[in-house]
């Protein structure tokens, strides 16, 4: 199947990338005691966006509802369970976790969710962004204990994706390689 | 899997793959998934085993031997529910193997692809799920 892309969407994931891009840039990195190299900063970056979509997912259940809403809501509360795990990892390395921004700061950089198609279609850019996170990190972390709780988050937010486009209509799968290929 | 070569490691994955290529087979046969969704499953499950066969080939390895189909498989194609519900299970283990598999890797090109297929099973589930009206999230 030929990827498309509509306007909406586009917006959509320019919105995503803008909300990541801020979340995830804008805070400071763990500043003392874990080694360079180690992955604390790279953790730190995906707890940074794990904290944005925990964030975005609870301005997106004021305009979802039934079984939507429901999905997402599931959603919300892996995601912070995936930054609690992430927030443990960090401080394992002997880094302190970024402090996170608070939920005003989070909201300023969200599009505006009139509906539910809306509220869908920014779940599932900010999923495909951080599947793509988590797979690089995959590449990227130096330690298999790391890479491993990497692997696992990254199987939930491919769960979170799927179903981000399964609630809109979409295939569940976009093509047989998410976001890479052998 | 510990102590493992990644050829290894991706010969019990190309297994994997088959047994899933011959479980949406059998289901598609047997009209015990919807035709549209199995057959999307089955190609992308024909294209996971085809890159891993490649991959394995550019090791200088052999593709590992089929296996029979499993008396769990027979069983679960009675009808659409207990066929779904078994690909479930298998999808659900095979993305146990991909998670353990993408870390171990010790050629780090590996893992990001392997982490793509993994998340492509994750969307199966979620497909399959679906189709048996269940709650989608883990």
């Amino acid at each position: 199947m030929a990827p498309s892309l509509t306007r909406r969407e586009a917006l959509g994931g320019a919105a995503a990338a803008l909300v990541l891009a801020s979340c995830g840039g804008g805070d400071p990195p763990p500043s003392t005691g874990p080694k360079p190299g180690s992955g604390a900063a790279l953790l730190g970056s995906l707890l940074a966006l794990e904290r944005a979509s925990f964030a975005a997912y609870g301005a997106c259940l004021d305009v979802l509802r039934g079984d939507a809403r429901a999905q997402v809501h599931a959603m919300r509360a892996q995601e912070r369970g995936h930054a609690a795990g992430l927030e443990r990892l960090i401080s394992d390395l002997g880094g302190e976790p970024p402090p996170g921004r608070s939920a005003e700061e989070y909201e300023r950089t969200f599009p505006r969710l009139a509906t539910a198609a809306d509220a869908l279609r920014f779940t599932q850019h900010l999923e495909e962004r951080q599947v793509r996170a988590y797979l690089e990190a995959l590449t990227d972390l130096p330690d298999l204990e790391l890479r491993n709780a990497a692997a696992g988050i990254c199987a939930d937010e491919a769960n979170h994706l799927a179903t981000a486009r399964v609630l809109q209509g979409l295939p569940a799968a976009e093509g047989p390689f998410v976001t890479g290929a052998l | 899997m510990a102590e493992r070569s990644d050829a290894e490691l991706l010969e019990e994955l190309l297994a994997r793959e088959q047994r899933l290529v011959s479980a949406y087979e059998a289901a598609l046969r047997r009209d015990t998934i919807d035709s549209s969704l199995g057959e999307t499953l089955l190609e992308h499950e024909r294209e996971h085993a085809r890159a891993l066969e490649q991959t394995l080939a550019r090791a200088g390895r052999r593709n590992p031997r089929a296996s029979v189909p499993s008396p769990e498989l027979t069983a679960a194609l009675r009808n659409r529910r207990s066929f779904a519900r078994y690909a479930i299970e298998l999808e659900d283990a095979t993305i146990a193997m991909y998670v353990e598999a993408s870390a171990r890797m010790r050629d780090p090109d590996l893992r990001r692809p392997l982490g793509s297929i993994m998340a492509c099973g994750a969307a199966h589930v979620v497909a399959l799920k679906n189709s048996l009206g269940t709650f989608l999230v883990n």
